[in-house]
């Protein structure tokens, strides 16, 4: 009888954490496990075909010598630095137009979105070459206007700049946080602004924004972290061309993980790159404080 | 009493998710322990043969897996169908695909245990995946189904890692000069047959229309056309021995002309082809409105190019010809290698069977026959005697194969399509060509890279 109280005080107490169990068991398998173990594969030589050989520190030797490697490194900061605020810029102006009480507006906010849903697919690469090759929709405009065909390929800025674009386009997830902020805002505040003689502009900059700074911070987090893991743009519409412009270290992660088998170096990649964007992020966090608004936390 | 009830049925639905999951990560795993028991089992799977599934009652059921266009699936399905006609025992599932990922899912299959039992492979992969001699089951094992001596010695020793047959090599193929006619046509030059001719449509190219080139080759067409180009000046191997046979001297020689190619408005720059943005060049709109008129190409992957310009909607039912090959020295340059072989995994429960369907796809006249050249002109002696027979099989592909296995001679290193060199944008190919071709880097410069990185990978 005792036994039995105790084991449905057992179940009682711990019900929180039976239930998450079998998600516990996912995320230990195929989350804690295969971090650990490529933390460890970083530091050897592994190879999907012919096994370990060697351990040491030869992988992150070579990350911080290599030409190409430093140059995706280097690529994808400056992917994410035109990236980011790009797209937070786009989704946030957009937002704040969709805000207004226009007619049509559920239209346009769907509209907005709907290249958020479609992702990185290879229709949308295809859509996308088609709109910048030489011959395509961009330069058919252009050539109307009188001007020169642009190769966006033939440099590497152009190269950046079609697959930034591609990124930016896709900004409907950002805009819908965004706009759930926006109507979190009082409307009280712009009709005393008004009132006090504020334009839309400052209204904007002074009531706007530092009001929904907690959700330009998530924001800029989630896309900080996305951007740094971007594959499919430039797998798809530039294959990391031309000359390395646009070869992005997960496209070099993936190569050596899926087409050279090197699991050990990929590993030792995903490792750096895990880290800069652990750093980037703690420096988002540092900075939040300068500032981030919480209202439930006395202002600053 | 019914709170209790609700807890267990809350634990209930726990353990069932949790046991469900561990059950997916315990199959995973003992995937890839039967991966591991493979080596063994190949000693075993002879008793398998002895089994004789086939001609008995015992049901089998094998995989198949390849990639390709869909002309190729839906000849290889029906090749499929009449061999489980004829052996109703055996059932075959198929798997197929086109040839973007394709190597990197099949090899990942291969790691893990889960290869398909029959599957059609590039010929790099014996060196490559073949784990010497461990991941394919040796297919002399099972000459007694599978006709070997159909094939031609010299291809079957290509396909051997450590002394054991890999696979059976499906077709030999090579590259070759095709030119647009419509095209030349319309810009009012012959098309090239030498060196000459060749510079000289370049000029009738630019003058006609700077966007028209009268041969388009990308980074790794480049470095074919090097090989070719060099083998043709001096009449060596391009790698012998695990070794390159050219001097930094030579191969800055072949970068010049190739540099000369770019200058002289025969070929466009890679910045050009990159604006492009297209896929492959079967895929490019250049190439299928006529703007780029020749290739350097596979004559088993030249009938893409034919069937793109033929049902071009801009420019319908242009001219496709192969052309001569194009002597820069006095030698053959070029070579020929095996396009592709069918090999049986090593895990396969059914070699035997798997065997017999090989045989039946390369070497029954009804398999030779469904199948036709949709894998190129085959190598089995049996298959050509099919084909020629009955009149079966692309004209044009047989034509060009014929004519390739009779000039280009020189033999192909296994290396010479490894993942570190052709993988694109970080193989050397690409880079190499790609930081000549943008003037980021000179001829010498781009010969010292190239022996640097082809020197990496044989490992020297």
């Amino acid at each position: 009888m005792k036994q039995k109280k105790s084991f449905s005080k057992v179940l009682t107490e711990n019900i929180g954490f039976w239930f998450i169990v079998p998600w516990l068991i996912g995320f230990l398998c195929f989350k804690v496990y295969p971090f650990a173990s490529s933390l460890y594969y970083s530091f050897t030589n592994y190879d999907l075909f012919t096994g370990i050989s060697k351990h040491g520190m030869m992988n992150y030797q070579t990350i911080f010598t290599d030409e190409d490697i430093l140059r995706a490194f280097k690529v994808t900061f400056k992917y994410a630095i035109f990236d980011v605020p790009l797209k937070l810029a786009f989704a946030l102006f957009i937002a704040y137009i969709l805000n207004f009480k226009l007619k049509g507006v559920n239209f346009f906010r769907t509209a907005y979105y709907i290249p958020s849903i479609l992702g990185g697919s290879i229709a949308i690469a295809i859509l996308w070459r088609a709109v910048f090759n030489t011959d395509g929709l961009i330069n058919t405009v252009i050539t109307a206007f009188g001007a020169e065909k642009i190769n966006w390929m033939a440099s590497a800025n152009g190269a950046l700049t079609v697959i930034v674009l591609l990124r930016v386009w896709q900004f409907g997830s950002a805009m819908v946080i965004f706009l759930a902020a926006l109507k979190g805002v009082s409307e009280d505040l712009y009709e005393a602004a008004s009132i006090d003689g504020a334009g839309k502009w400052t209204q904007f900059f002074k009531i706007t924004v530092p009001l929904i700074t907690p959700v330009i911070f998530y924001n800029l987090i989630t896309q900080l972290c996305q951007a740094f893991q971007e594959f499919n743009g430039p797998f798809l519409v530039t294959k990391g061309g031309p000359n390395g412009a646009t070869t992005l270290i997960s496209i070099l992660i993936y190569n050596n993980a899926f087409l050279r088998h090197k699991m050990g170096m990929a590993s030792a990649q995903a490792w750096v790159l895990f880290v800069i964007v652990c750093v980037l992020t703690a420096v988002a966090f540092v900075s939040q404080k300068k500032w981030v608004y919480y209202s439930d936390e006395d202002g600053r | 009493m019914r709170k209790s009830i609700k807890k267990v049925m809350a634990l209930s639905l726990a353990a069932v998710m949790a046991v469900s999951l561990a059950a997916c990560g315990g199959s995973s795993a003992g995937g890839s322990g039967s991966g591991e028991n493979s080596g063994g089992n190949s000693g075993g799977n002879t008793d398998a043969s002895g089994a004789s599934g086939a001609s008995g009652d015992e049901k089998v059921e094998l995989k198949f897996s390849w990639w390709g266009g869909d002309s190729r699936h839906e000849a290889t399905e029906k090749a499929v169908a009449a061999f489980m006609a004829k052996y109703p025992n055996i059932t075959v599932t198929t798997e197929y695909g086109a040839w973007s990922g394709w190597e990197e899912k099949q090899a990942l299959n291969i790691m893990g245990g889960n290869a398909a039992d029959v599957m059609q492979i590039n010929w790099n992969w014996i060196e490559s995946y073949s784990g010497n001699g461990t991941n394919f089951a040796n297919l002399e094992d099972y000459s007694d189904v599978l006709d070997l001596t159909q094939f031609p010695s010299d291809s079957l020793e290509l396909c051997k890692a450590d002394g054991k047959l890999m696979a059976v090599p499906v077709a030999l193929t090579g590259r070759l000069f095709y030119w647009n006619k419509t095209t030349f046509d319309e810009v009012g030059v012959a098309v090239p047959t030498d060196e000459a001719s060749l510079f000289a449509a370049g000029e009738a190219f630019k003058a006609f229309n700077e966007d028209y080139y009268p041969l388009a080759l990308g980074e790794y067409d480049r470095m074919i056309f090097l090989v070719y180009y060099l083998e043709s000046v001096y009449g060596k191997p391009w790698v012998q021995d695990n070794q390159i046979q050219y001097t930094a001297e030579e191969i800055t020689q072949g970068m010049e002309f190739i540099k000369k190619l770019e200058d002289g408005h025969v070929i466009p720059t890679l910045a050009v082809i990159n604006g492009d943005m297209a896929d492959s060049l079967d895929k490019n709109a250049k190439w299928i409105d006529g703007k780029y008129a020749g290739i350097l190409e596979w004559d088993s992957s030249a009938s893409k190019f034919e069937q793109a310009i033929k049902e071009s909607t801009n420019k319908p039912g242009q001219e496709f010809v192969i052309g001569e090959f194009i002597k820069f020295g006095d030698h053959d340059g070029g070579f020929t290698k095996i396009s592709m072989g069918l090999a049986v995994a090593a895990t396969s429960a059914h070699p035997k069977e798997a065997a017999m369907l090989i045989n039946f796809l390369l070497n029954d006249p009804e398999g030779v026959e469904i199948c036709s050249t949709e894998r190129g002109i085959p190598c089995s002696a049996a298959a050509v005697t099919v084909l020629n027979e009955k009149d079966l099989g692309n004209a044009l592909v047989k034509e060009a194969n014929a004519k390739v296995l009779n000039f280009s001679k020189f033999p192909l290193d296994t290396k010479f399509e490894h993942n570190d060199l052709k993988a694109n944008p970080d193989g050397v190919y690409y880079k190499v060509f790609g930081k000549f071709s943008a003037g980021e880097s000179d001829a010498a410069k781009a010969a010292e890279d190239l022996m640097k990185g082809i020197n990496e990978c044989l490992g020297n």
